[in-house]
C-alpha cells in the first residue's frame, strides 16, 4: 500500500489530504476563500493567491498530525499544476516541488481535471476503464470518454457557459447570492418545472457539445416579466438544464467507445435531481450509473491525492521543474470548438 | 548551524547554503521569470541538496509571486526537514551591499515596485533600517531619498535624477547574506507585499 499527499490551490479552496493507495482518506483538510472574494462578486486571482499562501503550509502540518505521519512515511507528494488561477497554482506546486525534493519522494504535477475525472473510482473500487464521465462544475462542462489513466478522450464541451456558471448566474437573476448551485436546488424543490417555458439550446443537434448562455438569458427574461414564482423559475431552469444533459449525453454515447458505466463529477454532481435523473437515463439503456459523494464533487485535494495514487501504480512522476499550466485540456487531441474560449 | 538562504521576491533567483559564517555553495541568477521552475531544482543541487537546520527566506517587498514561491517552498522544506524558517525583509539583503568587504556605509535603498512606483528604504551604518519601508512615485523617491550612497534596481535611475551620490546597481543576493543585521530575522513568515491586491469592490 502507498500513501500520497495531495494539494489543492487552483481556485479558491485551499486543501490538501493524505490518501492511500486502496482508497483511505486518512486524512483530509479544506478551506474556502468565499468571504474573501464575496465583496468582489467574484473570485480576485490576487486575492486567492494571498490566502493559498498563508493557508496551505499550515495545513500540510495538520493532515499529517491528523493522520500521526510523518512525511517520511508518504510515498508520492502530489499538486494541482492546472488549469487554474496561476498565482494559485504556483503556490502549491512549488510547496509540493520543495516537499518531494526534501523527502526524496517522486512529485506527480497533476491535471486538476484529473482529479475530478478519477475521483469516482476513489469513491467506488468497481469503477472500471473505460467509463463515460459527465464533468460538470463552476469552471467546466465535457462529456469524457475515461480510457485509462492519463487516457481521456473529450467527447463534448461547452461553447459558451459551464453548467455550474449557469446555475450561478440564475442564483444571481434570483437574488440567491453566491455560489449558487446548492441555493437554485432547494428553491426548485418548491416550484413547478413546467410552469416556465424555457429553450433547451443545442438540444437535438449533430454535435454534442452544450450551450448554456441562451437559457441563462430566457431565466433573466423570466424574471423581468414578473409573471412567474422564483420557485417556479428555479424549478424550470433545472428542468431545462437537465433536458439539455440527458439529450447531448445520448448524442456522445453514439460517438464513444461503448462502457458499462456512466459517472458523474464536478460541483454541479452534488445536485441530487441531475444525479436522479442520469440514473435513469443509465438505467434505460443497461448502464450502470455512479457518482462519488459530494464532498469529492467540488474542489477538493482527496481527488488530487487519489490521482496522485492512480499515477504512482503506474510509476510515473514529474520532474522538479515543471511549470504550473493556467490552460491545460484534458484532451490534448480535442479540436478546439468555435466559442468554447477557456472553458474548452 | 547550517543555514539555506532563499531569495526570490525579485528578478533575481538566489540561493546560498552557509556552515556558520562560511559559504558551503550558491546560485544566482536572474531572470526575470522562472523561479518557480528552477528554484526547487537549484536548491537540490547544492551541497546535501541544501539540507539545513535554519531556513531564512526573503519576505519582500518584491514580486508578489516571487514572494510567496519563497516562502511557499521554504516553509515545506521547513516541513521535510523538521528546520527552523525565519523571514527577513528583501529590502536590508539589498542594504547589505553598502556593508561588504569591511564597509560600513549607510544606504537608501530603491527597488522596482508596481504599477511604476518604486519600494524604497533608508538604512544606517549598521544596516538596520531608519524608517518603515514604502511605495513611491519614481519623483517622490528622488525628492526624499537623500543618502549619498543609493543601492538597488533603481539605483542609477535616483542618482541620475537627483544628480549627486553613488549608485550601486544590485539585486538582493542570498550570498550577502551574514551581512545581514540579525535581529531583522522574523518568526511571521507573512510575505510583505508591500501593496493591496489590484482589486476594486465594485460600487
Ligand atoms: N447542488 C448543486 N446544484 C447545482 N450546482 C451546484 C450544486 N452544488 C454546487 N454547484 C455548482 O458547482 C460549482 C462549483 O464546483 P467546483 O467543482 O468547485 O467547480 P470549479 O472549481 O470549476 O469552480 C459552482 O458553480 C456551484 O454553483
Amino acid at each position: 500500500m502507498g500513501i500520497v499527499l495531495g494539494i489543492e490551490s487552483s481556485c479558491d479552496e485551499t486543501a490538501a489530504a493524505l490518501v492511500t493507495t486502496d482508497r483511505t482518506i486518512l486524512a483530509q483538510h479544506i478551506a474556502s476563500q468565499d468571504e474573501a472574494h464575496a465583496p468582489y462578486g467574484g473570485v480576485v486571482p490576487e486575492i486567492a493567491a494571498r490566502a493559498h499562501a498563508e493557508r496551505l503550509a499550515p495545513m500540510i502540518e495538520a493532515v499529517l498530525a491528523d493522520a500521526g505521519m510523518s512525511l517520511d512515511e508518504c510515498d508520492a507528494i502530489a499538486a494541482t499544476a492546472g488549469p487554474g488561477l496561476i498565482g494559485g497554482v504556483m503556490v502549491g506546486l512549488v510547496s509540493a516541488k520543495a516537499l518531494a525534493m526534501a523527502s526524496g519522494k517522486p512529485l506527480m504535477a497533476l491535471n486538476h481535471l484529473e482529479g475530478h475525472a478519477l475521483s469516482p473510482r476513489l469513491a467506488d473500487a468497481s469503477v472500471e476503464f473505460p467509463y463515460l464521465l459527465l464533468l460538470v462544475s463552476g469552471g467546466h462542462c465535457q462529456i469524457l470518454s475515461v480510457e485509462g489513466v492519463g487516457k481521456y478522450r473529450r467527447l463534448a464541451t461547452t461553447i459558451d457557459d459551464a453548467l455550474g456558471e449557469a446555475f450561478d448566474k440564475t442564483a444571481k437573476i434570483l437574488g440567491l447570492g453566491f455560489p449558487g448551485g446548492p441555493a437554485v436546488e432547494r428553491l426548485a424543490r418548491e416550484g413547478d418545472a413546467a410552469a416556465v417555458p424555457l429553450p433547451r439550446p443545442l438540444k437535438g443537434s449533430a454535435e454534442p457539445h452544450f450551450s448554456f448562455a441562451g437559457l441563462k438569458s430566457a431565466v433573466l427574461r423570466a424574471k423581468e416579466s414578473g409573471e412567474h414564482r422564483d420557485a417556479d423559475i428555479a424549478a424550470s431552469f433545472q428542468q431545462a438544464a437537465i433536458d439539455c444533459i440527458l439529450d447531448r449525453l445520448a448524442k456522445a454515447i453514439g460517438s464513444a467507445p461503448p462502457a458499462d458505466t456512466l459517472v458523474v463529477a464536478g460541483g454541479v454532481a452534488s445536485n441530487a435531481a441531475i444525479r436522479g435523473a442520469l440514473e435513469t437515463f443509465a438505467t434505460n439503456r443497461g448502464m450502470r450509473f455512479t457518482a462519488p459523494p459530494p464532498a469529492l464533487c467540488t474542489d477538493n485535494a482527496a481527488m488530487i491525492a487519489w490521482a496522485g495514487c492512480e499515477r504512482l501504480a503506474l510509476g510515473h512522476s514529474d520532474p522538479l521543474d515543471i511549470a504550473a499550466r493556467p490552460r491545460w485540456p484534458l484532451d490534448p487531441d480535442a479540436e478546439s470548438v468555435r466559442g468554447a474560449g477557456v472553458k474548452a | 548551524m547550517r543555514t539555506l538562504v532563499i531569495e526570490t521576491a525579485t528578478e533575481a533567483c538566489s540561493i546560498a547554503l552557509f556552515e556558520d559564517d562560511a559559504l558551503l555553495g550558491s546560485d544566482h541568477r536572474v531572470f526575470g521569470r522562472g523561479h518557480a521552475e528552477h528554484l526547487v531544482p537549484m536548491i537540490s543541487d547544492l551541497p546535501g541538496k541544501g539540507r539545513a537546520e535554519r531556513i531564512c527566506v526573503s519576505l519582500g517587498p518584491g514580486s508578489f509571486t516571487g514572494s510567496r514561491i519563497g516562502i511557499a517552498a521554504a516553509r515545506s522544506l521547513g516541513i521535510a526537514w523538521r528546520s527552523e524558517v525565519f523571514g527577513f525583509p528583501t529590502l536590508a539583503l539589498v542594504a547589505a551591499n553598502a556593508r561588504t568587504e569591511g564597509k560600513r556605509q549607510a544606504v537608501a535603498v530603491a527597488m522596482n515596485g508596481g504599477h511604476g512606483e518604486w519600494f524604497v528604504q533608508s538604512f544606517d551604518e549598521s544596516g538596520l533600517p531608519r524608517a518603515a519601508h514604502c511605495s513611491r512615485t519614481s519623483d517622490d523617491a528622488v525628492a526624499v531619498m537623500a543618502d549619498e550612497l543609493v543601492a538597488g534596481t533603481k539605483a542609477s535611475a535616483l542618482i541620475e535624477a537627483r544628480g549627486y551620490g553613488t549608485a550601486l546597481e544590485a539585486h538582493p543576493d542570498a550570498r550577502l547574506f551574514d551581512l545581514l543585521p540579525p535581529s531583522l530575522l522574523t518568526e511571521n513568515l507573512a510575505p510583505l507585499y508591500g501593496r493591496a491586491p489590484d482589486a476594486k469592490v465594485p460600487a
